[in-house]
C-alpha cells in the first residue's frame, strides 16, 4: 500500500518545454508572480483507496497480490471508450496480460488536471496575437497551474488520449520498473535486464507474476530516469481489444447515476420554469401532496421537486402542485433569437483571425455573398439529467455523471453550504452527454433535495425537462464574403459569424456557479474566439478574416459534441462549394487546389472520393462533398443525398480519417461512425423552437432524431500514420450537414444554407 | 389486480395500478437495466418482453400487465448467453450503452419470431432511438446472432458474470488464486 510518489508535472504535456528557471524569469519579467510560484502547492499525492492485498505504484496504477491491474481513469465514460482506451495504454506499457485489467474512476485530484483542454480552450478564446512571446508564456503557465490548483479533469474536446497517452505511459513504466527491480533483488541481477511480458518479470528463462512483486515492488525508490519498454512483438497498442465495458452494457448490469439504489431511498421529479430571470411564484401545496404516493415537497426559488416512493409518483404530483413560475424581461422566443443573431450581424464584430489584406484585396472588386443560419442543437442524450445524493450527518455523499467532478463538487458544496471536502462525489458512466455533463444541475438540486428530507433522494428529470431546459450548443448565423481570381478560385475569404459568446458562459457557469440567465447576460457582447473555432480554414486562400460578432440572444448557451466547428465547417465547405460550382469546378479539383499545405487532409479527400466513386460533382450526381481539421485530426466525407417523396434521403456517407496512431481501431471507428451520425441528427433535426422563454418541444420525436432505418450506409477508413494521435470524438460531426448539403445541391440544383436541412421545403 | 410473473417469478405490485411497468420494475423490484429515456414509447429504452412481444414498458401500467409473462434485460439470460447479447458484443454495438438494454429486448423479439429478418424488417422493428450512433453495428448484430440462431455460426464474445478468482486463476498464468483457498 505504501510507495506513493507521484507529484504532478506542472509543465504540462505535449507542450513546447518550459523550464522552471524559465518560467521564474517570464514570472519576474511579468511583475510579482515570482513571489507567488514559491509558496504554491507543488506536490499531489495520490489520495486512492487499496484493498488490503492491493498496492498503490501511483495516482494511475495499483496491483494486487493476484496479479489483477487496477487502472485508474480520470475521465468520464460517456460512450467514447475511454475506460478501455487508457487501460489499454497502461497495460501495453506495462507488458500486462489484457485480462488481468481492471478499472477504477479517478477520484478528485490535481495529478488528473487535464492542463491541454484548458490551454487549448484558453489559447482560442484569448488569442494571443500581438501578445510579446514571454508574457504568453506565463499565461499558459499560470493558466495551468491555477487548472491544477483547481484540479480541472475535464472531459472535453476529444482530449482523453491526447491529454493522458503520456501520463497513462509514464505511470506503467515506474510501475514496470518497480516490479523489475524488485524482480531482479530476488535474482540478484542487474534490473535494467530485466524485461516483462504478459505480467510477468522476466529475464532470460526466469519469471516472477507481477502479483508476486507487487507488495515488495511499491515500496522500492524510482530509477532517476525513466526507462520505457522496448516495442513489443505483440503490442496492445493499436490493437482491436473489445471495450471493457461492453459485458455490463449487454444484461443491464452497468449502473448509470440512476442505477444507485439506497436503504431508504426516496425519487425525487423536478418542474423548473422558462429561460431566464424566473423564480418560482407559486404552488398548490394542498392538491399536490394529496397526490397518491407523494412524501414531501422541496420548494426552491428556481424550481419545485415532489418526492415520493417511486418516480412516476413524484412526477405525477408535479402536475397537482401546478406550479406558476414568474419570469424577468423578454420571454426567449425563435423570432428573438433570429432577430438578436440578423442585428449582430450588422454590428460591428471583432476580428479573430486575419491573414494578407482582405480589404485591399476585396477593394473595387465584385464581391459575393451568401448568408447561412444554423438553429440551436439540443444534447438531448437518452439518459435525462440524473443525481443520486445521500446525506450523513454533515456530510453528503453524490453520485452523477460529470465531466468537471471537482467543479461539480464545489458547485454541491456552495450550494448547502457544506465545505467540498464534506462531499463525496461518485462518477458514474453518463447515458450521452455529448457534453451535457459539463452542466451540474441536477448534482446540485439532488444535494438540496437530500438534505431537505433528511434521507437518500434520486433526482431524475423527466424528458420534457431534459428537452426545455438543455442550454443547447448556440444557434448561428454567418455572411460568408469572397472575391474571386481570374481563374474563378478565392482570393479573400471574410467569414463574419453572429453567435452567442458560448465560452464566456460556460466559463462563468462551471467555475464560479453563476446561474445560467446572469452568465448569459455578463457574457454579452464579448468577444468569444472559441465561438468562431474552425472558421479559420485550412485552405491556402491568399487573403482571409474571421469576425465574431457577439450575439445577445436571451437563450443560454453550452458546449456540444464538436463546438463551433460544427457551424462553421458548414458556412466554409458549403460556400466552398458554391464558389467551385460558380466557377464552373469540380468541386473535388476545386479544394484540392487550395489544399496543397494541408497534404494531410488532401490525402483523406482524394481517398474519400476514389473509395466512394466521386463522380466530379455533376447536376444529378447527388454526391456532395466536405472536409474539415480539427483537435489534430482530419476527415473528408463524401456524402450522397437526394430529395425524396419521404423528404430528404441521406444514402450514403463515405469517410476518411487520419487521426494519428489509434490505440484501439475498433473504437476509432466506433467514435467516428457514432460522430457521423451526431452529425447526421443536426443536419436533419436535433432542435427546438422556443416561445415564451422555453423549448416549444416536449417529446423525443418532435425534435427529429434519426432512427436505424434513417441510417444511411456508412463506409469508414483510417488513414495509418505515427502521428501522436489527434481527437477522434468530435471529427465525424462538422462534415455531415455541408457534405449532404452539398449532394443536395448536385441532387436538385437547388442551395440549402440553413440547418437542420429539413426545415427547408425541399 | 397487479400481479403478474417478473423473470419467472411471480409478483404483486402494491403500487397504484396506474403505475407505468418501468418504474414498478426500477423502483420496486430494482431492476434498473430497463431505463427510462422518455415515458412517451419514442426511445424504447424501456422495452421489455410481456409474452413474446416488445413492449415499451413506459406505457403499460401494471393493471394492464395482470396475468402476463414480463422478461426484462436482467432476465434475458443469466449469463449473457443469449444469442444477441453475444452478438452485440461481437460487433462492439454499444457506446454509452444506455439504451442498448432496450435495443437487446427489441432484437431479441423480433429474432425469436424470424430468425433471419430482411432490412425492411428490420427496419420496422428497431424504432428504438440511440443518440451515440450506434446504429450500422445494430444492422450486424441482428444478422450475426440470427446467423447463431439458425445454427450457422457459433460465437463467444462476452464472457459470463461471476467467474471465480480460481477459475480465473487457473485461466491465464499472470493470475494467482487468492490467499487462503
Amino acid at each position: 500500500m505504501a510507495g506513493i510518489r507521484d507529484t504532478i508535472d506542472t509543465k504540462g504535456r505535449r507542450l513546447p518545454p518550459v523550464s522552471r528557471r524559465s518560467l521564474l524569469v517570464g514570472a519576474t519579467a511579468a511583475g510579482g508572480l515570482a513571489l507567488a510560484w514559491s509558496v504554491w502547492p507543488r506536490d499531489y499525492r495520490p489520495n486512492l483507496t487499496a484493498a488490503p492485498d492491493e498496492h498503490v505504484f501511483n495516482a494511475f496504477l495499483k496491483i494486487g497480490d493476484d496479479g489483477h491491474i487496477s487502472a485508474i481513469v480520470p475521465q468520464c465514460e460517456m460512450g467514447q471508450g475511454v475506460t478501455t482506451l487508457l487501460p489499454q495504454i497502461m497495460a501495453d506499457e506495462l507488458g500486462a496480460d489484457w485480462r488481468t485489467v481492471a478499472v477504477e474512476t479517478a477520484p478528485i485530484n490535481a495529478l488528473y488536471t487535464n492542463t491541454l483542454v484548458v490551454d487549448e480552450d484558453s489559447a482560442a478564446f484569448m488569442p494571443r496575437t500581438g501578445v510579446p512571446d514571454f508574457v504568453a508564456d506565463v499565461r499558459s503557465w499560470a493558466r495551468r497551474e491555477w487548472a491544477v490548483r483547481h484540479a480541472v479533469m475535464l472531459t472535453a474536446n476529444s482530449s482523453s488520449v491526447r491529454m493522458f497517452e503520456a501520463p497513462c505511459r509514464d505511470a506503467a513504466a515506474q510501475a514496470r520498473a518497480l516490479l523489475m527491480m524488485a524482480a531482479a533483488r530476488r535474482w540478484d541481477a542487474d534490473w535494467q535486464q530485466c524485461d516483462t511480458q504478459d505480467g510477468f518479470v522476466t529475464l532470460g528463462a526466469r519469471k516472477l507474476s507481477f502479483g508476486e512483486l507487487a507488495a515488495a515492488a511499491a515500496l522500492l525508490e524510482l530509477p532517476a530516469e525513466p526507462v520505457y519498454r522496448a516495442s513489443s512483438a505483440d503490442p496492445l497498442y493499436g490493437k482491436d481489444l473489445t471495450r471493457l465495458d461492453l459485458p455490463a452494457k449487454v444484461d443491464g448490469s452497468a449502473n448509470y447515476a440512476g442505477d444507485i439504489r439506497l436503504p431508504d431511498m426516496v425519487y425525487a421529479a423536478i418542474r423548473q420554469g422558462p429561460f431566464g430571470a424566473t423564480r418560482l411564484k407559486r404552488i398548490d401545496r394542498k392538491a399536490g401532496l394529496a397526490s397518491p404516493g407523494v412524501l414531501s415537497v422541496v420548494e426552491h426559488e428556481r424550481w419545485v421537486a415532489a418526492v415520493a416512493r417511486n418516480w412516476w409518483a413524484a412526477n405525477r404530483a408535479l402536475d397537482r402542485f401546478a406550479p406558476e413560475f414568474e419570469t424577468g424581461g423578454t420571454p426567449i422566443s425563435s423570432d428573438g433569437i433570429d432577430r438578436a443573431l440578423a442585428a449582430a450581424l450588422k454590428g460591428d464584430g471583432s476580428r479573430i483571425a486575419r491573414k494578407g489584406d482582405v480589404e485591399d484585396a476585396m477593394a473595387g472588386r465584385e464581391r459575393i455573398a451568401a448568408d447561412y443560419l444554423v438553429a440551436p442543437a439540443l444534447h438531448a442524450p437518452i439518459e435525462t439529467r440524473t443525481a443520486t445524493a445521500a446525506p450523513s450527518g454533515d456530510r453528503l455523499r453524490v453520485w452523477v455523471a460529470t465531466q468537471a467532478p471537482a467543479q461539480c463538487r464545489d458547485a454541491i458544496a456552495r450550494a448547502t453550504g457544506l465545505s467540498p471536502a464534506a462531499v463525496t462525489l461518485f462518477p458514474m458512466m453518463a447515458g450521452g452527454s455529448f457534453d451535457a455533463c459539463l452542466d451540474h444541475s441536477v448534482a446540485v438540486q439532488a444535494a438540496i433535495i437530500a438534505r431537505q428530507v433528511k434521507r437518500p433522494v434520486q433526482l431524475c428529470w423527466s424528458r420534457a425537462e431534459e428537452i426545455m431546459r438543455d442550454m443547447p450548443r448556440a444557434p448561428a448565423r454567418a455572411k460568408m464574403t469572397a472575391t474571386l481570381n481570374a481563374a474563378g478560385g478565392i482570393d479573400a475569404l471574410v467569414a463574419r459569424i453572429a453567435v452567442p459568446s458560448t465560452n464566456h458562459e460556460v466559463r462563468a457557469r462551471l467555475f464560479d456557479g453563476t446561474p445560467a440567465d446572469v452568465a448569459q447576460r455578463d457574457a454579452a457582447g464579448r468577444v468569444d474566439a472559441a465561438a468562431v473555432e474552425g472558421a479559420g480554414g485550412v485552405y491556402a486562400i491568399p487573403h482571409r478574416a474571421v469576425d465574431h460578432c457577439p450575439a445577445d440572444i436571451g437563450l443560454p448557451t453550452a458546449r456540444w459534441r464538436g463546438n463551433a466547428d460544427s457551424y462553421t465547417a458548414f458556412f466554409t465547405e458549403c460556400f466552398v462549394d458554391e464558389m467551385a460550382a460558380r466557377a464552373g469546378a469540380d468541386a473535388l479539383s476545386y479544394r484540392m487546389a487550395m489544399l496543397g499545405q494541408a497534404p494531410l487532409l488532401a490525402r483523406c479527400l482524394l481517398t474519400a472520393t476514389s473509395l466512394g466513386g466521386w463522380e466530379g460533382g455533376l447536376a444529378g450526381t447527388a454526391q456532395g462533398l466536405a472536409c474539415h481539421s480539427m483537435r489534430g485530426s482530419h476527415i473528408a466525407l463524401m456524402a450522397t443525398a437526394r430529395a425524396s417523396d419521404k423528404g430528404l434521403q441521406v444514402e450514403q456517407l463515405v469517410a476518411v480519417v487520419d487521426a494519428g496512431r489509434l490505440v484501439n481501431p475498433a473504437i476509432a471507428r466506433q467514435q467516428v461512425e457514432g460522430g457521423l451520425i451526431f452529425g447526421l441528427a443536426a443536419a436533419v433535426g436535433a432542435t427546438t423552437d422556443y416561445e415564451g422563454g422555453l423549448a416549444t418541444a416536449r417529446k423525443l420525436h418532435q425534435i427529429g432524431l434519426p432512427r436505424l432505418s434513417q441510417t444511411p450506409q456508412i463506409l469508414i477508413e483510417f488513414i495509418d500514420s505515427d502521428r501522436d494521435p489527434g481527437g477522434i470524438g468530435e471529427i465525424g460531426v462538422p462534415v455531415v450537414a455541408p457534405a449532404v448539403a452539398n449532394a443536395m445541391f448536385a441532387a436538385t440544383g437547388r442551395r440549402i444554407r440553413r440547418l437542420p436541412l429539413s426545415a427547408h421545403p425541399l | 389486480m397487479t400481479k403478474f410473473s417478473v423473470n419467472d417469478r411471480p409478483v404483486e405490485y402494491r403500487m397504484d395500478p396506474e403505475t407505468p411497468l418501468l418504474w414498478a420494475l426500477r423502483d420496486a423490484s430494482n431492476l434498473t437495466g430497463t431505463k427510462y429515456g422518455c415515458g412517451t414509447g419514442d426511445c424504447g429504452a424501456c422495452t421489455v418482453d410481456i409474452d413474446g412481444e416488445a413492449i415499451r414498458s413506459c406505457l403499460v401500467t401494471i393493471a394492464e400487465c395482470e396475468g402476463r409473462f414480463v422478461t426484462t434485460i436482467e432476465g434475458l439470460s443469466r449469463d449473457r448467453s443469449h444469442p444477441v447479447q453475444q452478438a452485440w458484443v461481437a460487433e462492439q454495438v454499444p457506446q454509452c450503452g444506455f439504451c442498448q438494454s432496450g435495443m437487446v429486448m427489441t432484437a431479441a423479439a423480433l429474432l425469436r419470431k424470424n430468425s433471419n429478418p430482411g432490412d425492411a424488417e428490420i427496419d420496422a422493428a428497431m424504432t428504438n432511438i440511440c443518440r451515440c450512433g450506434t446504429y450500422p453495428r445494430i444492422r450486424a448484430a441482428i444478422r450475426l446472432a440470427g446467423r447463431v440462431l439458425r445454427g450457422e455460426e457459433r460465437i463467444a464474445a462476452a464472457p459470463p458474470p461471476g467467474i471465480r478468482p480460481e477459475d480465473a486463476a487457473r485461466a491465464i498464468p499472470a493470475l494467482r488464486p487468492p490467499p487462503g483457498r
